[in-house]
């Protein structure tokens, strides 16, 4: 079976020329089936970046993608729609919720697209939005709901479809940390199951929770960790503190 | 089909959701339809009474008539008998005139005195209210009988019931007592109408009463007044008319004598002028359309603008372009059909109210709007197209996207 993900020499430059941001410079990385990873960085260092390339959103300015063994570059629009429908659950970070819709309708979403029939469509979006803890707010449109319940959402719309890859992009940013828990608790058991997790988080301990860790700066990638070993910088930080 | 059937709730949902911008695209469509329909009906049909009126009161009517003042030039029984048995003829009548007076109840009144055949009840354009117009054997038999107008009995008698009553007629110095037989019907309900004065009416009589005033046979006719029949060719009519009688008279080739007036040369004058009209009517329809139209493409382009952020969501979720596409689809034709309807309605609506309006206030210029099949499937199929094309060309375009742009752009 071939790597779920294998990315080599992925750049992504806006705006080239003057003001040109290398927002990924130069990135290689493979990612197994099953695995759940974190990646971590700085603001603006280029994570949701490189989120959007995995989740076959964008399109980068060069390099190769393959995922399931499928060159990405070669595919056609309709097949890249039918891959974000049917592989990847999206986690946004700006949730990305239609305001017009109520959360069922919101979550409804991507089955529709699936050809979920009706009656299936609301039972598996009512279990999700149980399962982030909504059952009292389906019929809310975005507008009524706060930002953590919006993000809730945005997760239960990702999980409805039970799709095999789960892309997370801050799925904790605006949620206390017993909300956090419970999504991580939910993220940790789709990964037991058997899908692939990957997770961006700027909280270290969260990120700690993961097999492994990447630390992305600048566009580049920093260290990759699986969990157990140590980073340089672990080692110099444990180093001073001895 | 499930597919199609989730397309059109998802459209009412967003068009529900979305009431304002709606309304204000439907409005676009409203205007524009109803518009053409209220032009296009009040035009037709006010076009519809002009051209009837007209030709009620002419149509397939030629005067042919002497130039010359010879005798041998008149046109004589003998040539009025010839000329009923050519082709496509209906009737044939002369027509001639006396004065006279009549001292009545109400005053002392001048009488205009019509002398014409039997025939003459075809060209009469309003009919006949009460009683007849005089038959064949009181022509042959020149009997004083006339039928009179229902305002000048009115003039007279105070009643339109005044068959069998006499109009004593002091006709150049002769009494002639003539027996009223009919009461033509008023011209009032028509705009185009001919009044004479207050002190005067008017009475048709045989033109066979002539002699009873001069004592002397009578068949020297100026003119003579033919109807032609409904499918017939006036010109080719008339033609074969003055060949008649050029033959009769012996006219020769290089001579015109005989000289003809045809009613359908006054038609196509009207005709000029309607179609003038009509052209202007439809330039404004045309001009309200296209604003209409212009209202509905840039709200159509806004709001799809408006939505690329939507379009992008939909996107990395999985929806595929074609999707999209059948989604703004669904909700364009929506839109339009609903504008469309209550188009078509309000101008329905509007043209009849007005039509109704008119004529209460002015019964002689009533008319029905007339709109037509063709201006409602125009102006329907115009807006429809903009509509629909500019609620589906920037969702395509949106929908090309890498669903991240489409998110970008706001
Ligand atoms: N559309 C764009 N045009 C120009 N520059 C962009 C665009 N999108 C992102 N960038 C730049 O690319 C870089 C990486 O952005 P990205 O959103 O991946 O950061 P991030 O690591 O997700 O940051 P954060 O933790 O704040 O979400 C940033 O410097 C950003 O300014
Ligand atoms: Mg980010």
């Amino acid at each position: 079976m071939s790597n779920l993900i294998e990315i080599r020499d992925m750049m992504k430059i806006y705006n080239p020329g003057e003001n040109e941001v290398r927002a990924l410079d130069g990135i290689n990385l493979t990612v197994e089936h099953g695995e759940f990873v974190a990646i971590v960085g700085q603001s603006g260092s280029g994570k949701s970046t490189l989120m959007n390339m995995i989740g076959c959103l964008d399109i980068p300015t060069s390099g190769t993608y393959y995922l399931d063994g499928k060159n990405v570059e070669k595919l056609k629009d309709d097949q890249l729609s039918e891959i974000r429908n049917e592989e990847i659950g999206f986690i946004f970070q700006g949730f990305n919720l239609i305001s017009n819709l109520t959360a069922i309708e919101n979550v409804e979403l991507p089955l529709i697209y699936r050809r979920v029939p009706a009656a299936k469509r609301s039972e598996l979006s009512t279990a999700a939005l149980i399962k982030v803890g909504l059952e009292h707010r389906m019929d809310h449109r975005p507008n009524q709901m706060s930002g953590g319940q919006q993000q809730r959402v945005a997760i239960a719309r990702a999980l409805a479809a039970a799709p095999p890859v789960i892309l997370a992009d801050e799925p904790t940013g605006n949620l206390d940390s017993k909300s956090s828990k419970e999504i991580m608790d939910i993220l940790r058991e789709l990964h037991s199951e058997g899908r692939t997790v990957i997770l961006i988080t700027h909280d270290d301990g969260i990120a700690a929770t993961a097999e492994r860790i990447i630390r992305i700066m600048d566009g580049k990638i920093e260290s990759d960790t699986k969990a157990g070993e140590k980073t340089e910088s672990d080692m110099r930080m444990g180093g001073q503190n001895e | 089909m499930v597919q199609i059937y989730e397309y059109v709730k998802m459209a009412f949902s967003n068009i529900k959701h979305n009431k304002v911008r709606s309304f204000l695209t439907m409005l676009g469509i409203i205007i524009g339809i109803s518009s053409v329909i209220l032009i296009v009906g009040i035009g037709n049909g006010a076009k519809n009474v002009i051209t009837s009126q007209m030709s009620d009161i002419g149509e397939g009517q030629i005067c042919v008539y002497s130039g010359d003042s010879t005798d041998t030039y008149y046109i004589t029984n003998k040539d009025i008998e010839k000329i009923k048995k050519l082709d496509g003829i209906k009737a044939v009548s002369v027509q001639d005139g006396m004065q006279g007076k009549v001292q009545a109840l109400k005053g002392d009144f001048d009488v205009n005195i019509t002398c014409v055949m039997p025939d003459y009840k075809y060209f009469s354009n309003t009919g006949i209210k009460e009683g007849r117009f005089f038959n064949e054997s009181e022509y042959n038999a020149g009997m004083p009988v006339c039928t009179i107008g229902e305002k000048d009995a009115i003039s007279l008698f105070g009643t339109t019931n005044v068959v069998g009553m006499k109009i004593p007629v002091d006709v150049y110095g002769t009494n002639i007592n003539f027996k009223i037989v009919g009461v033509e019907k008023a011209k009032s309900d028509s705009f185009i109408s001919f009044d004479y004065g207050e002190k005067s009416v008017s009475i048709v009589v045989p033109e066979t009463m002539i002699r009873k005033v001069y004592g002397v046979e009578i068949d020297n006719f100026y003119a003579v007044y033919i109807l032609a029949q409904k499918d017939a060719d006036t010109y080719e009519v008339a033609n074969s008319v003055t060949k008649m009688l050029n033959n009769n008279h012996k006219v020769k080739a290089d001579e015109d004598i005989y000289m003809v007036e045809n009613f359908s040369d006054y038609m196509s004058i009207v005709n000029t002028v309607i179609n003038i009209v009509t052209l202007i009517i439809s330039l404004i329809a045309a001009i309200s359309l296209f604003v209409g139209g212009i209202g509905v493409m840039n709200i159509m382009l806004v709001s799809v603008t408006e939505r690329t952020r939507e379009i992008g969501i939909r996107k990395s979720l999985g929806a595929k372009t074609k999707s999209i596409m059948l989604q703004f689809l669904a909700e364009s034709v929506i839109i339009t059909l609903l504008g469309g309807i209550i188009g078509i309605i309000l101008g329905i609506a509007c043209a009849t109210g007005i039509a109704s309006i008119v004529s209460a206030i002015n019964p002689s210029l009533a008319f029905t709007p007339d709109v037509g099949v063709g201006a409602i499937f125009v102006a329907a199929a115009f807006s429809s197209i903009v509509g629909i094309f500019f609620g589906i060309y920037p969702a395509k375009k949106a929908a090309k996207l890498s669903p991240i742009e489409a998110l970008r752009r706001n």
